[in-house]
């Protein structure tokens, strides 16, 4: 029998690869066919959130008589979805997201290349991730979450070197990962006896224990971005299609990555004082490090990568003080970065296709020739540096807040450090806005250049999802307190009341009104009255030579004693862990190959010295 | 929403607090003179030179920028000053039953002005706003940490409490929190990051008259730098009563009150202006170094001071 599950977990993936026989010269056929099946995945999310919380087999046995009936049992047994608030509400922002990100992509430009079997591979990614975040057995759960770790990598590659040494890196960190989680499940199997999460609740105060959440929570920290496993991301999304990132490391990635740890934090595992501190120290490190380094990109999309992991640093912080205040926070950032960060993407990736460049040096002024774009942007970037009342203020708030109330329980080391939490989690904060005025100001403001005199607007096929997510931003930015915390996140946190409070709504009224008033301001102050003039320059001639670039903003910074060898060394990937083992292998390698010289003499000497190894084993 | 629009624009909001300011903004500008022994502006002076940008003036644009955002940077930014002096007065007037917000929403929505003028600047394409935007940029990353710290020992002295009146009564209370050493530090680090916030000497690298001509606001002529003047007059009226609020023991406007009340607020502004008049303006590296060693450090310490009792 089929079931809505079977539907939402399997449609998409049998889609995904009968589409693979369609070739690519029917790229929009495939494109509308794969919006379809999101959109009936979509309803069919909607429909499952208003499910009571059960255990639902995926393949369910219809009586004695079906085919192969005890394959089927074992099936059952080993297929259990998850059916709860926390699983629901996940599936429901994927459902949110899909379509949008698939409507965008359907349009392309006549010489760009998207990976190719795109949206094969996108529809593969959907029908996992629902899998992933619904299976209750973790060994169902790693097939999905392998299955993702592989369509990462082919939605990056496209057909040049760059993208497809970026789509290398890439697997092999995703890949080690997921090697490293099989141990920890083993670990998880020895202790627990079971591997159903539904049933597991493990205390973390033997070794094992810690080993196996450590183990397990390197597969999350590596799928969501987070330091020190984030190093992919960067990569990722300075070289990979606009689109790709904003559906993968953007968001997807974030939502898969996040519910896993909240699912180790809170379901699997009970933590320890000394792991919630690992947890705030890795999260507070995350957030500097990477908008650190945001901070002196001259590639907005690489830039954009480097927030991607930024604001992973939030939800880990959130999610890790353990209160329902925390995690519901944690949760709700993790959506909002989704919405705003997929949002970025997308409109990186009509500048790039616009104006053919990803350098901040050579872009500039277009807020007057992409108006739309331009205005959806401000809203992502400011939603993002958490300016009220939009709703990257409204999570990163709550996530203060849960530092806050953690600091008052005073029950450790972690939360008497809580000023340290605070006093970082809003200084990553001031350094995001002054990377986002950097990314803003480049791409939009300042001098117009002539040779942009051209570009027109995008097509609405391409700003419909840009302004949709938008308006999710503004929305749960104003509603945030009133309704959609209440609403949506507290049934998946555990319920809680605010330590303090705010009126998000009225804030977000009073902007509206506020922007009426200037406008009737401006009509007293003679709106006629205005003319435009050139710049004046202190009496120079102001031209295009004349430019104070952005991108010199933070040299001062950059330049700063102590900084100034810390980003040398990052530039030269000192602190990339990749690049690190890459370095130990090829090392070691270096030994073997001097065994591996050419010439025969020395092979044969190698096989004859095997021999009498071998020869001497069997002997003793 | 009547009730709230009026609390906005009205009382204790945008009028109410602009015309504070526009006060304080004379006595700045009279200390100040009499400091250099001028004679000084007569009281009305700054209404005139306000009334007369905002309605008489020209405002020029600038050709190569981005004019909506241009025009618009300023209103946003007085949004976020007014928004700010209402959460920031209302406990002070003793109202209740307007919009809450807590000491970090304060601390965002005072940064909301900052950033539209830096977003402005940057819209006006020209390159000596530009040079300014990119100073106080580097200004609020230097000053923001001291200022959550500054605020975290607040909260930590006010026994982990967010909101500004709950603050306030335990000062009534149990004393204010400059009446120890470690509120004193914390008072003094504070005093220098709101000179900051407030964009006056010897942090006004951005704006910087002398050498980038005004800098940040160079482009803005009529009624939008009325409304950037407006938001700075705005500002520096509620800065100081936020030091006072969260340091000398609050604000209560009744009997005798009023009298402790309006000096407290007064002693804030006079130390601002005679920091402003007796130092030279600093190079933002100096400033950077300045906020992010030395005033941090001094806040660490009043925290460690906290913690020992003290």
């Amino acid at each position: 029998m089929i079931n809505d599950l079977n539907i939402i977990v399997c449609l998409p993936i049998v889609a995904g690869i009968i589409i693979f026989l369609l070739p690519d010269a029917f790229r929009i056929l495939k494109g509308i066919l794969a919006l379809a099946i999101t959109l009936i995945f979509s309803g069919f999310a909607i429909k499952i959130f208003g499910y009571a919380d059960a255990l639902l087999p995926l393949v369910q046995q219809t009586g004695e008589t079906g085919l192969l009936p005890e394959v089927t049992r074992t099936l059952e047994q080993y297929t259990v979805m998850n059916i709860n608030s926390l699983t629901t509400i996940i599936l429901l922002f994927v459902a949110v997201l899909a379509p949008l990100i698939c409507l965008y992509s359907i349009y392309k430009e006549k010489n760009e290349t998207f990976p190719s079997q795109f949206y094969s591979w996108f529809l593969i990614t959907l029908g996992s991730s629902a899998g992933t975040v619904l299976a209750d057995n973790l060994l169902l759960f790693l097939f999905f979450w392998g299955v993702l770790g592989y369509t990462l990598y082919k939605l990056i590659r496209q057909h040049d070197a760059q993208s497809s040494d970026a789509a290398k890196k890439t697997l092999i960190i995703v890949g080690s990962s997921d090697a490293i989680m099989i141990i920890g499940i083993g670990l998880l199997w020895n202790i627990a006896g079971t591997l159903s999460i539904s049933e597991l609740s493990v205390h973390t105060s033997s070794g094992p224990a810690i080993m196996a959440f450590l183990l397990l929570a390197v597969g999350s920290f590596t799928k969501a971005g987070a330091f020190p496993f984030h190093t992919w991301i960067p990569s990722y999304t300075g070289k990979a299609h606009g689109v790709s990132s904003a559906y993968m490391p953007a968001s997807f990635d974030k939502l898969i990555g996040i519910y896993f740890l909240v699912v180790l934090c809170s379901r699997i595992f009970v933590l320890n004082q000394w792991l919630t501190l690992v947890l705030l120290i890795l999260g507070v490190a995350t957030i500097i490090i990477a908008v650190m380094m945001a901070l002196i990109q001259h590639n907005y999309k690489k830039l954009l990568g480097y927030h991607a992991v930024s604001q992973v640093g939030y939800m880990v912080v959130g999610i890790a003080l353990g209160t329902p205040l925390g995690i519901a926070a944690g949760l709700f950032h993790m959506f909002n970065n989704a919405v705003y960060k997929s949002g970025l993407f997308l409109s990186a990736t009509t500048i790039e296709r616009k104006t053919g460049t990803v350098d901040l040096d050579k872009t500039g002024g277009l807020a007057s020739k992409l108006p739309l774009t331009f205005i959806t942007a401000l809203i992502f970037a400011l939603s993002i540096s958490g300016i009220p009342p939009l709703n990257g203020f409204a999570s990163k708030w709550m996530i203060y807040q849960g530092i806050v109330d953690f600091g008052q329980q005073a029950t450790g080391v972690a939360s008497q450090l809580w000023i340290v939490w605070l006093a970082l989690a809003v200084l990553g904060s001031a350094l995001t806005l002054a990377s986002f005025i950097k990314f803003i100001s480049g791409i939009f403001l300042g001098r117009k250049k002539e040779i942009f005199d051209n570009i027109k607007e995008v097509s609405f096929a391409q700003w419909i999802p840009v302004i949709l997510l938008a308006v999710i931003c503004l929305w749960f930015g104003a509603f945030s307190t009133k309704y959609v915390v209440k609403e949506l996140f507290m049934p998946a946190s555990g319920s809680f009341s605010f330590f303090s409070i705010w009126d998000s709504d009225l804030l977000f009224w009073l902007v509206i009104a506020s922007i009426i008033a200037g406008i009737l301001i401006y009509w007293i102050g003679r709106f006629k009255n205005m003319r435009r003039a050139e710049s004046f320059v202190g009496g120079e001639k102001a031209g295009e030579d004349k430019e104070f670039p952005v991108t010199g903003f933070y040299l001062t910074v950059k330049n700063a004693p102590g900084l100034r060898q810390i980003y040398d060394l990052a530039g030269r990937k000192w602190f990339d862990l990749y690049d690190l083992l890459k370095g130990f292998v090829l090392w070691t390698n270096k030994g073997f190959s001097y065994l591996h010289t050419g010439i025969l003499t020395t092979y044969t000497f190698w096989v004859y010295a095997g021999f009498v190894i071998l020869l001497l084993l069997l002997i003793l | 929403m009547a009730e709230q629009l009026f609390y906005f624009f009205i009382y204790p909001g945008m009028l109410f607090a602009g015309i504070i300011g526009i006060i304080f903004a004379w006595a700045d500008r009279k200390v100040t003179a009499r400091v250099q022994f001028r004679q000084g502006p007569p009281v009305l002076q700054p209404f005139y030179d306000f009334i007369k940008l905002l309605l008489v003036k020209e405002t020029i644009l600038p050709k190569n920028g981005s004019v909506i955002f241009f025009l618009l940077a300023p209103v946003l930014g007085l949004f976020g000053a007014t928004a700010a002096a209402v959460i920031i007065l209302m406990p002070a007037l003793g109202l209740t039953s307007g919009f809450r917000g807590d000491i970090i929403v304060l601390f965002y929505l005072l940064a909301i002005p900052t950033l539209m003028f830096i977003v402005g600047a940057l819209a006006s394409g020209n390159p000596l706003s530009s040079v300014g935007a990119s100073r106080e940029i580097k200004m609020v990353l230097s000053y923001e940490l001291s200022f959550i710290l500054i605020i975290a020992g607040v909260i930590l002295k006010s026994e982990m409490t967010l909101q500004l009146n709950e603050i306030m009564a335990l000062q009534q209370s149990q004393g204010a929190f400059i009446a120890s050493l470690s509120g004193i530090v914390m008072f003094i680090a504070a005093l220098v990051v709101i000179q900051g916030k407030a964009g006056m000497v010897p942090f006004d690298m951005a704006e910087a008259e002398t050498e980038l001509a005004e800098g940040i606001f160079m482009e803005y002529s009529g009624t939008a730098y009325a409304i950037i003047k407006y938001t700075k007059y705005i500002l520096l009226f509620i800065l100081p009563v936020f030091i006072a609020e969260i340091f000398l023991g609050g604000l209560h406007f009744e009997g005798i009150h009023i009298l402790w009340s309006i000096l407290k607020v007064l002693l804030v502004l006079v130390l601002m202006i005679l920091i402003r008049n007796t130092n030279p303006r600093l190079k933002i590296g100096q400033a950077m170094r300045f906020y992010l060693l030395w005033i941090n450090l001094l806040v660490i310490a009043g925290l460690v001071l906290h913690y020992i009792g003290i």
